[in-house]
């Protein structure tokens, strides 16, 4: 779960990591009462989305306009706080879709003489929390490491026990920055790994640390990521957290708890399992047809989600076929499925034709089900077969095209879900 | 011969009496799985589907001789639960359970250093050796005992490529799913490294997807071989771009790793024979396998 930036602040100031004063507005009046709040500018009006490069970054509708704006008055705060609101912010790290914005946060202006890089997460390879530091920061830390690797550093900070001073002193020397620095450094350091364990993190990132003129150090901007599958335990954390979609049937997938992304084409998709979904769009792509949809349905045992499955699918009118690809395993057996389908077919009565992948744990059963059922449906024996039958279906819609023209868009959108 | 499990292989199922645990050890001792008890604090002294049930995995052992477990615990308890396998001292732990928090895995991780526990998964689908054993969740009757190991890191994917090697006769010596989290016990290279010397296994599929160094990983091991056997691999999302970010890190704490661009290049340049579609990847091994009239069946 990503926090916004001033969530992620209002965390460090809890923990006693300094960061400057600001304000949030979702209106223009209110941006322009906290510029006033916050003192004498200039000011930096940022825009509040969950994702980086918000400098690099521009709007739908005004192409000129990054997400990180300096205003000299509490006028011209308000009038780039409106132009934002509402507004569509596109970034090196956002997709091509970018992110509504709908608050933005107000900071004063403050040049520093040094801006460092730090990041905190858990690296898969050594199984621990690492530690990164960059004398390069700011927003092209990427493309510094990229040219020059060795000005990363990078150490382990061990398996969830909690720093010594002597261990984050050690870390923070090897930035080689000053003395008076590098023992801030390091009380920030052990605030920063004490936060990361207590609350569940998965990301910490600031960028930039900034160095001020008497070595005090700033957190000049901030992202935090919780680990999704801890929220159980992290009440407080889980009820910070949001997730923009765009669409009602994003909605209704993130309700209904299934992944659910729509897609250009005129092919529905049903699966279960991501790597089963992923690798369905890819054959159906990859035959020439157009996909509508990536949709993967996490192993369930209620029938009922399943149909509000296929419902969602039924209610795009886009969608004249369907390829449905599930292996039956663990606590998803094919007769949910079937049963899913017959039960939306009562709501929805299907009016498309659909072709039918069933394999693994009870698909015999499923298959003889929806045999009975009498509903528009080539059962197949493998996704190969699947997706031929689609493209030979597609063919006859005149609906088939190449596969690249549509895939890169198709899978940005997957992956910022998945 | 397979890997990891063979049929002297002593199981035990911790979280035996759930739901989960019921339904896919019942299937797992019909299809002649040897468990040989199972764990649910609270419950220990009963029995459940005609093996034992016992309040640790200490006292499962010393009973029943155990020398591996499955875990179907919920999120919550399942890193203690792996832990209390560690420290019983088993050889094999493969866990099932998804949604674990990292950070609880940061610290098995931690414990397995200092053990001789192998642990397959989190969030695995399990270890399957045709006409022996079924640890986890992996589905009945797609299996043909045969020459090729699978190892993978998406568990759906996994039954593909299982479905097509059976439906072209090659069949699976073994099949491991190596779970989906980023931080999993037993690596693809650790995996890979044992197909290389299990002589029932002639071929190896290897199935990954964007994110993480595993596949990168593997191709290094694999370009270190002077012989080796032929390997097949598919990644899944092949024409994936970056998503949505959030900042520089998980982008420069690799440098140029993890997305398919890479890993795919990685494995070609290691010799693998990587398919852009799924529904290649049993034909690709069968053209890199010398043709028998049999399978090797056991």
């Amino acid at each position: 779960m990503y926090l916004f930036e001033y969530q992620a602040k209002e965390l460090m100031r809890q923990v006693g990591i300094s960061v400057l004063p600001g304000a949030v507005a979702t209106t223009e009046s209110r941006a322009v009462a906290a510029a006033g709040e916050l003192g004498a500018g200039p000011w930096a009006v940022k825009a509040q989305v969950l994702a980086g490069g918000r400098a690099q970054g521009f709007f739908n509708n005004d192409r000129h306009l990054p997400g990180v704006v300096f205003a000299e008055t509490s006028l011209e705060v308000g009038s780039v706080a409106q132009s934002m609101l509402g507004s569509v912010l596109i970034t090196p790290q956002t997709t091509s879709e970018g992110e509504m914005v709908n608050a933005v946060y107000i900071e004063p202006a403050i040049a520093v003489p040094q801006e460092v890089f730090l990041a905190m997460l858990v690296d898969g390879d050594s199984g621990q929390i690492v530690c990164l530091l960059s004398k390069k920061g700011g927003q092209h830390v990427e493309q510094a490491v990229g040219v020059d690797p060795d000005s990363l550093i990078r150490c382990n900070l061990g398996s969830g026990e909690m720093l010594t001073t002597e261990a984050s002193l050690e870390t923070a020397k090897k930035l080689e920055l000053s003395s008076s620095v590098t023992e801030g450094l390091s009380v920030v350091l052990k605030k920063l790994h004490r936060l990361f364990i207590e609350k569940d993190l998965s990301l910490i990132e600031i960028n930039p640390l900034g160095i001020r003129q008497n070595d005090a150090l700033i957190a000049l901007d901030a992202r935090l990521t919780v680990d999704d599958n801890a929220l159980f335990r992290q009440s407080k954390m889980a009820a910070l957290g949001s997730r923009s979609v765009s669409s009602s049937a994003e909605q209704i997938a993130l309700r209904e708890g299934f992944n659910y992304v729509p897609l250009d084409g005129n092919v529905g998709t049903f699966s279960s399992g991501a790597g089963l979904a992923m690798a369905t769009v890819d054959a159906v792509a990859n035959c020439g047809a157009r996909p509508a949809n990536f949709l993967d349905v996490p192993p369930v045992l209620e029938v009922s989600r399943v149909k509000q499955a296929f419902l969602l699918l039924f209610s795009n009118q886009k969608i004249n076929c369907l390829i449905v690809n599930v292996f039956g395993a663990g606590i998803m057996r094919c007769d949910t499925i079937a049963d899913g389908l017959l039960l939306a077919h009562l709501e929805a009565p299907v009016g498309i034709p659909i072709v039918m992948r069933l394999a693994g744990t009870n698909s015999e059963l499923a298959i003889s089900r929806l045999e009975k059922s009498g509903l528009p449906i080539q059962f197949v024996e493998n996704l190969e077969a699947g997706a031929e039958k689609i493209v030979y279906i597609e063919e006859q819609n005149g609906n088939t095209s190449t596969h690249s023209s549509w895939a890169k868009t198709a899978w940005l959108r997957i992956r910022n879900l998945i | 011969m397979a890997i990891l499990v063979n049929t002297s292989t002593r199981i035990i199922c911790q979280g035996i009496t759930g739901r989960q645990g019921s339904f896919h050890c019942e299937r797992a001792i019909a299809s002649g799985t040897n468990i040989v008890g199972g764990v649910r604090k609270g419950k220990g002294g009963s029995r459940h589907l005609g093996v034992p049930v016992f309040d640790s995995v200490d006292e499962a052992v010393e009973v029943t001789q155990a020398n591996a477990s499955v875990i179907f615990v919920p999120p919550a308890n399942a890193a203690d639960a792996i832990i209390e396998a560690v420290d019983a001292g088993l050889d094999l732990v493969v866990c099932v359970t998804e949604r674990i928090p990292v950070l609880d895995m940061v610290r098995v991780r931690h414990r397995l250093n200092t053990g001789s526990t192998l642990l397959v998964g989190p969030n695995s689908p399990g270890i399957a050796v045709p006409g022996v054993s079924t640890l986890g969740i992996m589905p009945q009757g797609i299996f043909l005992p045969g020459r090729v190991g699978i190892v993978s890191r998406a568990s759906t994917l996994t039954y593909e490529a299982v479905d097509q090697t059976t439906r072209n006769g090659l069949g699976q010596s073994t099949c491991v799913g190596v779970g989906a989290d980023p931080v999993v016990g037993a690596s693809v290279v650790q995996c890979l490294e044992k197909f290389m010397r299990d002589e029932q296994t002639e071929g190896i599929i290897l199935i990954g997807e964007v994110g993480g160094t595993s596949e990168e990983r593997a191709a290094e091991y694999l370009s270190s071989l002077t012989h080796r056997k032929p390997v097949v691999a598919y990644i899944a999302g092949q024409t994936v771009p970056q998503g949505r970010r959030m900042g520089h890190a998980g982008t420069i704490i690799h440098y140029g790793t993890g997305t398919a661009e890479s890993k795919i290049d990685a494995l070609q340049e290691a010799g693998v024979t990587v398919v852009s579609s799924p529904i290649d990847i049993g034909r690709a091994m069968a053209d890199r396998l010398p043709s028998r009239q049999n399978t090797h069946a056991q």
